[in-house]
């Protein structure tokens, strides 16, 4: 009988095996992952890989970076939770909530840009914020959106319990709005401009209201950055390489502002209006400049305060204040035994500085 | 003699490209045990199956009682196969009732309460004569092949047809069982005087139940083109009761050099 | 003896049906082990004790925002969807089924349109589903008799045609009307493989139950797997699908009783699964 037991388990062990690699085994590695998913700031991580310019820096610093792109955003973080990648783009907010809050420890790598008008609110035949009283709001549920929506009531003087939110998947947005029964949403462009663009429709408050708070990041896991910094200095030097492209004006600019266009399902006037109301940071030390002020500490305990509130800031986490976020400066908000999110600007102002 | 009840007038039958039957001529007076034997194949539950209106001849006409034949199946002819005879899906008792609510319950077909009791005591007697009383509550999965086909006879002559079809009843039955099943068969076609066509591959009852015995066999062939000729009716005999100069077998079905011996089991 | 001729004891009946479940669940569990050696708050593959916990909370804790108990909510939701959305099928395929099945012209009318129709994968035609139903439950009700009526449908049909030819001459033969014959022998015959039909059409119900909840919904099981899928819950999202399991099998051995209540005539003769 104990033999058999001992042979069941041989057999689970096997079986088990593929889902018990856990991620970044500290150590020296030459093999990367990072994974993305179609938005209008992380256009250039496609660019990155298709072009060549991030196998020339890996090339320089003697490593291998695959660039993934994942067609489903929470999916992707999932992924990169679970171990699968090494990096992978995302919000503040969910870099709190899912890997932070899931105990993987991530850092901050590039900050990218924030919404300045990508996520909004758009009522159907109502025209103020305020009208929002009762309504059904269809949104994804526990995004930022859900965020934006928290805030936008706030501001006004409402609060969730005077909304019934319904959970709406980002893929069936448009279609949803198309229907009588929904008269108010809260989505994130290119979602957001179609259904703007409908007659019916109006924009009734957006991410600009609410500047630097919903950002977006490529974030890494801190094990895997601290034991291989040729890692971080490959993805910032090619990023900054496309970003100053881009910003360039000219032709070669232009092409590849092109393709990013391309592959993200619009033309070059279509991504140019979908970057019009994205705050890019284009030069390293923008970034750094941003990350570095004091409005980041203040924006992740409003993050923090609004997850806690949902319940999903990590596993029976008693306050807000349960996962710690670290800064630039040294500082920390939240339990400073339990740092999980760390904004380092290290990678980027060698960046600004020319250093890579 | 009675008078001719069914007239089967140069009928023929075809599928397609393949002629099962041809040139058939027939008539059958009343209360006639008509017996109907051939080779696998030869057409006779085809044959069968046109008197039941299951089946359309494809030339020819058959008349009963002077009038064309319904095109469809009616309760005038009852019908018996060797196999799904009664309906698996109700017991003994509700295969019996069934003819009875079907004639009184014109829209659902379903007697309740005391239309059903009084329909379940006129059951009675028959319950009884096929023996099969205290097996009422039972389905036909839970019944013996004899007594299914019990069940199957007794059912087929609740609305009382002038004409009884029969296909291979006891195809399917012990040697015992069958003979008892015989006797039965022969008490009800005498005591209810019906005209009775009962098809059969065993010759031995054929001779030993019908007053009038028809054999189908090909009397065309072509070796090239098996399917270009239909059978027909090649012996029709008229059985005294005790069968005593009956012929023989290999009489009947003389053997032919592209056919297997045997076609009779 | 040759190993087909070999039949488990009772004993080892049960323990050799155990297995593979004892297999699967000592693989999660030492795999979990070691994840959580790494990450003590592994997301992924959280230990059972942790899963226990959440479902306990699912269950009997009342939620702090709403004050519901929200595996309760969820479940009579998306049970409620479930069954409305296969009594609807069940009926769109009986009254389809034995007309295709039993009345010729019917066959001929309705019967490619049906086969075609079934073949329509009917996710892909979600927005035009939106529009008609509407956002709320009669989308999500559409979306699982659209997914499950037209094969239910053509079993249905398929199962009048296999119904013997001689009981319908016979029932032609006792003076039977075509209602009559529908009512009393079409219709019996047809309902053991309408309720064998429907057990399997479950599978692919739940499915598009679950779909359908993730796309637009503010309760039932669908609903929570997706929504705390945003923040990689495994100690909800598992327990959940082993619930969603349970309530499935529980339903099929029920069609399965009520089946053999009903029809005992049907499973007179070795019925097995």
């Amino acid at each position: 009988m104990l033999k058999r037991l001992f042979r069941c388990l041989c057999v689970a062990s096997v079986v088990a095996l593929p889902l018990a690699q856990t991620p970044a085994l500290a150590e020296e590695k030459s093999d990367f992952k990072v994974c993305w998913s179609i938005y209008v700031g992380w256009m250039p991580w496609g660019y990155l890989q298709d072009s060549g310019i991030m196998k020339k820096w890996a090339d320089k610093y003697g490593i291998n970076v695959e660039i993934v792109q994942i067609n489903d955003y929470v999916e992707s973080i999932n992924q990169y939770t679970a171990g699968a990648y090494d990096g992978c783009s995302m919000t503040n907010m969910d870099a709190l909530s899912i890997p932070a809050g899931g105990g993987v420890e991530t850092t901050a790598l590039i900050v990218g840009d924030y919404s300045n008008g990508n996520d909004g609110i758009v009522l159907k035949d109502k025209s103020a914020l305020a009208d929002i009283k009762g309504q059904n709001v269809n949104l994804v549920e526990l995004s930022v959106s859900h965020y934006l929506l928290a805030r936008a009531l706030d501001s006004v003087g409402l609060s969730e319990k005077d909304v019934t939110v319904v959970n709406t998947s980002d893929a069936d947005m448009v279609a949803a709005y198309a229907t009588a029964d929904v008269t108010s949403v809260v989505t994130w462009n290119p979602l957001l401009s179609e259904i703007a663009a409908q007659p019916n429709a109006n924009p009734v408050f957006d991410s600009s209201g609410i500047p630097g708070e919903i950002i977006d990041i490529m974030m890494v896991n801190t094990e895997t950055l601290k034991d291989n910094p040729a890692f971080g200095k490959a993805l910032v030097g090619a990023w900054y390489e496309v970003l100053e492209l881009m910003a360039s004006g000219t032709a070669e600019g232009k092409k590849a502002l092109e393709e990013m266009a391309a592959a993200s399902g619009t033309d070059l006037a279509g991504y140019e209006a979908q970057l019009g109301t994205t705050r890019m940071f284009y030069t390293p030390a923008d970034a750094v400049a941003f990350t570095k002020s004091a409005d980041l500490p203040k924006t992740m305990k409003f993050v923090a305060e609004f997850l806690f509130d949902k319940g999903i800031l990590g596993e029976g986490a008693p306050s807000p204040e349960f996962v710690g976020v670290a800064f630039p400066d040294g500082s920390t908000y939240g339990d400073t035994n339990n740092v999980k999110l760390r904004f380092d600007t290290s990678y980027m102002q060698m960046a600004a500085e020319g250093a890579m | 003699m009675s008078d001719v009840l069914i007239s089967v007038r140069n009928v023929s039958k075809a599928y397609g490209e393949t002629l099962v039957l041809e040139r058939v001529n027939l008539d059958v007076e009343s209360e006639t045990f008509c017996t109907i034997v051939g080779a696998s194949g030869c057409g006779k539950s085809t044959f069968l199956r046109m008197l039941l209106s299951q089946e359309r001849p494809t030339g020819g006409t058959i008349k009963i009682a002077n009038e064309p034949i319904a095109d469809e199946p009616t309760p005038d002819r009852g019908i018996v196969f060797q196999r799904y005879s009664v309906f698996s899906h109700l017991t003994v008792e509700g295969n019996l009732l069934l003819a009875t609510e079907f004639q009184h319950a014109p829209l659902t077909g379903r007697l309740m309460g005391k239309a059903r009791a009084s329909a379940l005591e006129a059951i009675e007697d028959t319950l009884e004569k096929i023996g099969l009383s205290s097996a009422r509550k039972r389905y036909p999965a839970q019944l013996s092949g004899g007594m299914q086909q019990r069940l199957a006879i007794a059912q087929a002559l609740l609305k009382k047809p002038k004409i009884l079809l029969l296909d291979e009843p006891f195809g399917a039955l012990d040697p015992g069982i069958r003979s008892d099943m015989h006797a039965l068969l022969r008490q009800l076609w005498k005591e209810l005087g019906m005209t009775i066509f009962m098809v059969t591959h065993d010759i031995h009852e054929a001779f030993k139940l019908g007053t009038r015995m028809l054999v189908f066999d090909k009397v065309r062939h072509d070796p090239h083109q098996p399917d270009a000729f239909g059978a027909t009716i090649t012996y029709d005999l008229s059985l005294k009761d005790d069968n005593t100069n009956a012929p023989e077998a290999d009489e009947l079905f003389p053997a032919r050099p592209d056919q297997t011996k045997g076609p009779l089991t | 003896m040759r190993i087909i001729n070999r039949n488990p004891s009772r004993l080892t009946n049960f323990y050799l049906g155990l297995l593979p479940f004892a297999v699967t669940a000592a693989a999660y569990m030492i795999a979990s082990h070691y994840r959580r050696l790494d990450n003590p708050s592994d997301k992924l593959l959280p230990s059972i004790g942790d899963m226990g916990a959440s479902f306990y909370r699912m269950a009997f804790v009342p939620d702090r925002r709403s004050g519901d108990l929200l595996l309760w909510i969820d479940t009579a939701d998306s049970l409620w969807r479930l069954g409305f959305g296969m009594a609807l099928a069940t009926l769109f395929a009986l009254s389809i089924g034995l007309m295709i099945g039993f009345i010729p012209h019917a066959r001929s009318a309705l019967a490619p349109y049906i086969a075609t129709f079934s073949l329509i994968p009917p996710v892909t035609v979600l927005p035009i589903l939106f529009i008609i139903f509407g956002l709320g439950e009669a989308a999500k009700i559409a979306l699982i008799v659209i997914g499950t009526a037209p094969v239910m449908t053509r079993a249905t049909a398929q199962a009048v045609m296999d119904i013997p030819r001689e009981l319908i001459i016979k029932a032609e033969t006792l003076g039977a009307s075509v209602l009559q014959m529908l009512f009393r022998v079409v219709l019996p015959q047809t309902l053991p493989r309408l309720i064998t039909s429907l057990r399997l059409a479950l599978a692919p119900a739940w499915i598009f139950l679950i779909s359908a909840e993730a796309i637009a919904s503010t309760t039932g099981l669908g609903y929570r797997i997706f929504l705390v899928r945003r923040y990689l819950a495994m100690d909800i999202i598992l327990p959940y699908v082993v619930w969603i399991t349970l309530l499935a099998f529980i339903i099929d051995r029920l069609l399965r009783w009520l089946s053999r209540r009903a029809f005992p005539w049907d499973h007179l003769e070795g019925d097995s699964l």
